[in-house]
C-alpha cells in the first residue's frame, strides 16, 4: 500500500496498512449509505431508511478510531514525508467520509418522512443518477487512495462538474414543481435539500481526491477546478 | 474502543500490532537501591510482562539504567551499591542467598550500550554462553544454537558464509545484533538491552528495533533507552523514571498521547531535562 | 576600558570588529609565531637526542666493532716427543705434566725457525722477539689439542694461533711504531715481521669466534678473552628472571585488579608496588647478598643467585605493566561476559587475560631487557669475579660461577691493556644486539597478539 519499499520496522508499515485499511472500510460503509438511502427514498422503503440511519454509528466510531490511530501513529512513529502525508490525508479523508455519511443518514431521514407523502414523480431518477456518480466517484476515490492513481483522482475532480450540473437541473424542476402545485413544496423542499446533501457529498467527495493528488504529489491540485453549482446565481425560473 | 473495533474490522494487522504478553515475568515490589550514600533508586514497584517489550525513559541518572542491571545482577559487580526490597523472577527472588547470580545471568541477558563482541570469530561469540553453561552436548548440537541465535538475531544470512571471521569485524549494528544472538543463545528468558542503539546509525538502530519487535514473541524485552522515540517504536509498555522514582507506568500509545503524570508530559513533549 | 573607548574606531569590549579574512591580525600572528616556536623547539629536541645517540652508536662501533675480527698465524709445528712425552708412552696423565710453559717453548721455536726459513730481512731481529708474536694463548691451545689427541705426537702439523694482542692491534690501527718504541711489549722489528708475515699469508686476520665463545682472560691474554661465559650466564639469568617473574607478576597482577577488594591494605600494597619499582637496583643487590648467599647460603657469583635478584628487579616493573595491560582492557568486554553468565575467574581468563596478553608480554620483555643490562646489585654477589670456565648445561650450571654481560664490559672496561678497551666495546656492541633481538620480539609479539575491539 506504501508503494514497493518497506520499512525496515515492519510493525510501522503494520501500522500504516491497518490506519489505511480503516479508511477503505470505511469508505465502503459509507458507499454503502449512499446507495441504501437512495434506495429507500426512490422505492420508499422505510426499513432500509432505519438501516442506514443505524450504520452511520459505525462510520462515526470509525472515523474516530481512525483519528486516534492517526494520533498514536505520529506520536509514536514520528511519520516524515509520504507517511506524514498519509496520515495528514487519513485524517482528512476520514472526516470528509464522516460527512458524507452523516449526508446519506440525513437522506434516509428524510426518505421516513417522504414516504409519508405524496410521490413528486419525474425527481427520482435524476436523484437516483446523481447518488449514483457520487457513489462511482467515491468508489473511484477510493480506489485512486489505493493505488496512488493521481490521474483516477484528478478524473473524480473534474466529474464534479456532472454532479452539479445535475443538482442545477434539479433545482429548476423542483422550483417548477412548487410554483404548479403549493402542496408539493413540503415534499419539494426535502427532496431538495436530498439534492443539495447529494451535491454536497460531491464536494466532499471532490475533497477527498484533492487530498490523494496531494498525498502522491505533495502539492495541492489548482483551485480553478470546473464548478457546476449556478444556483446561488439564479434568481427564478424564467 | 480497540476491541469493539477489532471485532468490526476483524483486520488481523491490528490484531497483531496489540497483542502483547499478560503473564507477568518480573515483580519488582518497594525496590531501593544506594550507591555509597546516594539514594538511586526510590521505592520502586513494576510489574514486567512476558512477551511485551518494555522500555524505560527518563532523564540521565533518573536511575533506569541502575534498575535494569538490578534485574541481573549486574550492579553486584560494584562495591558500593546496595539493593533492598524484593524483584521475582517466576516468583523466585533473584536477591535471596542462594541465588548464584551467573545462573541468573544466564536466565536474564543482558545486551549493552556499545557493541561488545568478543575479539573472537563470529562463531565463538555465539558459542561462548552455550559453551560455559553446558548446552551443547556435542559439536552438532553447538553449530545447531549457534545457527538457531544468530537466525534469532536477525544476522545469520549476512553471517553464515563467514562464521570464522573475527566479530569485531562486522558493522556497528551487525555488532549489535551479533551481541544480542550472543545473548539470546544461552536460551534467557528475559533480555535487557541498555541503550542498544546509542551507538548506531539510524539504519542500524531501524534493523536492531525490528529485531527487537521480533523477539518479544519470545522473551520478554526490557529496554532502557535515551530516545524517547525509541521508546515509542518499539514498546508496549513504557515506564518513565524521575530522579530516582518510577512516575508512570503504562501502555505506550497512552504514555506518548495522553500522560497521566504532568512530569512525564513535560519530559516526552521535551520541557524538562 | 577607557583607553580603548578613547581610541579613534575603538569598539567596545566583547564585539568583534568587521575584519578582512585576508588581513592576519596581531593575536593570530602571535598564536602562529608561538606555535611555530613550539615545532622548532620540538626538532631541536630530536635533533640532539639523534645526534647523540649517533655519537653514541658510532663510538661504540668505531671501538668495538675491530674485537670480532682477530690476527692469527698458520705455521708447521713438529710436536718432538721427548720435549712433550718424555716417558714415550703416551699416557696422558703423564703427558699432563708437561705445562704450557714447555709447549709454550717449542711453539715459539718452531715459528721462529719456520719464520727463518722464509728468509725474511728484517735487522735487528731475534728469535725471541719472533717467539714473543705468538699469543699466551696459543701453547694452552697446542698443548689441549695434543692431549686431546697423544697420536699427534712425533708428527709435523700446521697450527693456526692467535697473534700477540700487540701485533693484532697494529694490524687494527691501534699500535704504531712510535707507541712500540715505548712498549715493552712490543718492538718495530716485529712490526715490519707482522708486514712480512701479512703479505705472505703467514698472518691473518678473521672472524672472531672465540670472542662469543671463550671465557674471560687473564690481563696479559686479551687477544683470547671472550663473551661466552658472560653470554651463558646472562641466558642462565634471562631464564630464571623469566620462570619466575611471569606467573609470580601476572597473577599478583590479576588478584590485585579483579579480586582484590579495595580498602587501605591493597592501597598500600599497591603504593609499595610503584615504589618497589623506583628503588635503586643496587638496593636489591644488597638484599640479595644479605637474603640469598647469607642466608640462605646459596653460591656466590651464580646465574641462580644472578637470576633471584634480577627476578626482585624486574617483578615491580612487571606489575605494573601487567596491571595497566589488564585495566586496559574496555570493561565492556567484561559486561559482555559477565552478561551470558560467565563467573569472575572465567570473565578473567578467557577474556580479560588474552587481551592483555600483548601488553604483558611487552611489559615482560621489557623488564626482562632491564634486566639484562642491569649492573649494581651483580657486582655486589660477586659475580664480578675472574671466571675462566663455562658453567655446564642447566640445571646444574644455575649454581656454579658465571658473569653477565654488563658486569663483563664494566670489568674489562676496568683493565689498562687498551686491547680490553676494544673488547669491551664489543661486549656493548653483544649486548646491544641482544636488547635489539628482545625488543624486536617485544614487537612483533605486540603485533601478532594484538586485537582490535
Amino acid at each position: 500500500m506504501t508503494g514497493d519499499e518497506q520499512h525496515i520496522m515492519r510493525a510501522y508499515d503494520r501500522d500504516l496498512e491497518a490506519i489505511q485499511a480503516m479508511i477503505i472500510k470505511m469508505g465502503g460503509l459509507v458507499e454503502d449509505a449512499i446507495m441504501n438511502g437512495t434506495a429507500s427514498l426512490v422505492n420508499r422503503d422505510t426499513e432500509l431508511a432505519e438501516k442506514v440511519r443505524a450504520a452511520d454509528k459505525s462510520v462515526d466510531d470509525l472515523e474516530e478510531l481512525i483519528n486516534e490511530e492517526a494520533a498514536r501513529t505520529i506520536a509514536l512513529r514520528a511519520p516524515v514525508s509520504t507517511d506524514l502525508r498519509i496520515i495528514l490525508s487519513v485524517i482528512k479523508i476520514a472526516g470528509s467520509l464522516e460527512r458524507v455519511g452523516d449526508y446519506a443518514k440525513n437522506i434516509a431521514k428524510r426518505t421516513s418522512v417522504l414516504a409519508e407523502m405524496r410521490p413528486i414523480s419525474g425527481s427520482d431518477g435524476t436523484l437516483k443518477r446523481m447518488a449514483r456518480e457520487v457513489q462511482t466517484m467515491l468508489k473511484d476515490t477510493l480506489d485512486a487512495f489505493v493505488r496512488r492513481d493521481e490521474a483516477l483522482a484528478r478524473d473524480v475532480i473534474n466529474r464534479d462538474q456532472d454532479v452539479d450540473q445535475m443538482y442545477n437541473a434539479l433545482f429548476r424542476e423542483f422550483l417548477t414543481f412548487m410554483m404548479e402545485d403549493p402542496r408539493n413544496i413540503t415534499a419539494c423542499m426535502h427532496l431538495h435539500f436530498i439534492a443539495k446533501n447529494v451535491e454536497r457529498m460531491g464536494d466532499l467527495v471532490t475533497n477527498m481526491a484533492e487530498q490523494i493528488v496531494y498525498l502522491t504529489t505533495g502539492s495541492r491540485p489548482d483551485e480553478n477546478r470546473p464548478k457546476g453549482d449556478r444556483t446561488a446565481f439564479m434568481d427564478g425560473v424564467d | 474502543m480497540v476491541n469493539k473495533v477489532n471485532n468490526m474490522l476483524d483486520d488481523a494487522r491490528l490484531k497483531d500490532r496489540t497483542m502483547t504478553g499478560t503473564d507477568i515475568k518480573i515483580t519488582a515490589r518497594n525496590v531501593q537501591v544506594h550507591y555509597g550514600t546516594s539514594h538511586a533508586i526510590k521505592d520502586l514497584n513494576v510489574d514486567i510482562l512476558n512477551n511485551t517489550v518494555t522500555a524505560f525513559i527518563g532523564p540521565s541518572g533518573c536511575g533506569k539504567s541502575t534498575f535494569l542491571r538490578c534485574l541481573n545482577r549486574m550492579n553486584d559487580t560494584i562495591a558500593s551499591c546496595r539493593v533492598d526490597g524484593e524483584i521475582k523472577l517466576d516468583s523466585e527472588d533473584i536477591y535471596d542467598k542462594k541465588v548464584d547470580p551467573v545462573q541468573l545471568r544466564a536466565k536474564v541477558g543482558m545486551v549493552f550500550q556499545k557493541p561488545n563482541p568478543f575479539p573472537k570469530s563470529i562463531y565463538d561469540n555465539v558459542a561462548y554462553g552455550p559453551r560455559i553453561h553446558g548446552l551443547a552436548r556435542s559439536k552438532a548440537d553447538l553449530d545447531d544454537i549457534v545457527e538457531k541465535a544468530l537466525r534469532r538475531g536477525a544476522i545469520w544470512d549476512e553471517v553464515k558464509d563467514r562464521l570464522q571471521s573475527p566479530g569485531t569485524g562486522l558493522s556497528g549494528g551487525q555488532q549489535q545484533r551479533l551481541c544480542i544472538a550472543r545473548a539470546v543463545a544461552t536460551e534467557p528468558e528475559v533480555l535487557l538491552m541498555d541503550e542498544p542503539c546509542s551507538a548506531l546509525d539510524p539504519i542500524a538502530t531501524a534493523q536492531v528495533e525490528e529485531l527487537i519487535d521480533e523477539l518479544k514473541q519470545n522473551y520478554s524485552v526490557v529496554i532502557v533507552t535515551h530516545s524517547m522515540q525509541q521508546a515509542a517504536r518499539v514498546s508496549q509498555k513504557t515506564a518513565f523514571f524521575h530522579l530516582g522514582n518510577l512516575v508512570e507506568y503504562g501502555e505506550t500509545g497512552q504514555i506518548f498521547t495522553n500522560p497521566k503524570d504532568p512530569r512525564t508530559e513535560s519530559y516526552i513533549s521535551g520541557r524538562i531535562g | 576600558m577607557t583607553d580603548l573607548s578613547s581610541a579613534p574606531g575603538a569598539t567596545p569590549a566583547g564585539v568583534r570588529k568587521p575584519h578582512s579574512l585576508y588581513e592576519v591580525d596581531a593575536l593570530t600572528k602571535r598564536r602562529n609565531a608561538t606555535e611555530f616556536r613550539f615545532r622548532l623547539y620540538g626538532i631541536i629536541a630530536i635533533a640532539i637526542s639523534l645526534s647523540v645517540l649517533a655519537l653514541m652508536l658510532f663510538t661504540i662501533f668505531s671501538d668495538g666493532i675491530s674485537a670480532f675480527r682477530q690476527a692469527s698465524l698458520s705455521f708447521p709445528v713438529t710436536l718432538t716427543e721427548e720435549k712433550l712425552d718424555p716417558a714415550g708412552n703416551r699416557n696422558r696423565e703423564e703427558m699432563a705434566k708437561v705445562t704450557t710453559i714447555g709447549y709454550s717453548n717449542l711453539l715459539k721455536e718452531n715459528f721462529a725457525a719456520y719464520v727463518n726459513s722464509q728468509g725474511f730481512e728484517v735487522e735487528g731481529l731475534t728469535d725471541a722477539m719472533i717467539g714473543d708474536m705468538l699469543s699466551r694463548d696459543a701453547a694452552a691451545q697446542v698443548r689441549n689439542q695434543v692431549l686431546a689427541d697423544p697420536e699427534l705426537i712425533g708428527t709435523t702439523i700446521d697450527v693456526t694461533v692467535l697473534a700477540n694482542g700487540r701485533i693484532d692491534g697494529y694490524l687494527k690501527g691501534r699500535v704504531n711504531r712510535e707507541e712500540a718504541l715505548r712498549d715493552k711489549n712490543v718492538t718495530p722489528e716485529q712490526l715490519d715481521l707482522t708486514d712480512k708475515l701479512v703479505d705472505q699469508g703467514i698472518l691473518t686476520v678473521a672472524f672472531n669466534w672465540g670472542f662469543m665463545t671463550r671465557p674471560d682472560a687473564s690481563d696479559q691474554r686479551p687477544e683470547s678473552a671472550g663473551l661466552g661465559v658472560a653470554i651463558l650466564g646472562s641466558a642462565y639469568m634471562m631464564m630464571i628472571v623469566l620462570v619466575l617473574t611471569l606467573p609470580i607478576g601476572v597473577a599478583a597482577s590479576i588478584y590485585l585488579e579483579e579480586f582484590a577488594p579495595k580498602n587501605w591494605f591493597t592501597d598500600l600494597i599497591e603504593v609499595n608496588i610503584s615504589n618497589l619499582a623506583a628503588v635503586p637496583s643496587i638496593v636489591f643487590g644488597i638484599l640479595g647478598l644479605a637474603v640469598f648467599i647469607n642466608f640462605a647460603g646459596l653460591p656466590q657469583s651464580s646465574s641462580l643467585v644472578g637470576g633471584l635478584v634480577l627476578t626482585l628487579v624486574c617483578l615491580p616493573t612487571i606489575i605494573i605493566a601487567t596491571r595497566a595491560s589488564i585495566r586496559a582492557v574496555p570493561p565492556s568486554i567484561r559486561d559482555a561476559a559477565l552478561g551470558v553468565g560467565a563467573s569472575k575467574m572465567q570473565t578473567v581468563f578467557h577474556h580479560v587475560l588474552p587481551l592483555a596478553m600483548p601488553g604483558i608480554l611487552t611489559g615482560t620483555i621489557l623488564a626482562l631487557a632491564t634486566a639484562l643490562g642491569e649492573t649494581a646489585p651483580l657486582l655486589l654477589i660477586g659475580m664480578v669475579a675472574f671466571v675462566g670456565t663455562h658453567p655446564s648445561a642447566p640445571i646444574q650450571g644455575f649454581f656454579e660461577p658465571a658473569t653477565a654481560l654488563p658486569v663483563q664490559v664494566y670489568g674489562w672496561a676496568s683493565r689498562s691493556d687498551p686491547a680490553f678497551l676494544e673488547r669491551s666495546s664489543g661486549a656493548v656492541i653483544v649486548l646491544l644486539f641482544f636488547l635489539l633481538i628482545m625488543n624486536a620480539i617485544a614487537i612483533i609479539l605486540r603485533r601478532r597478539f594484538e586485537r582490535r575491539w
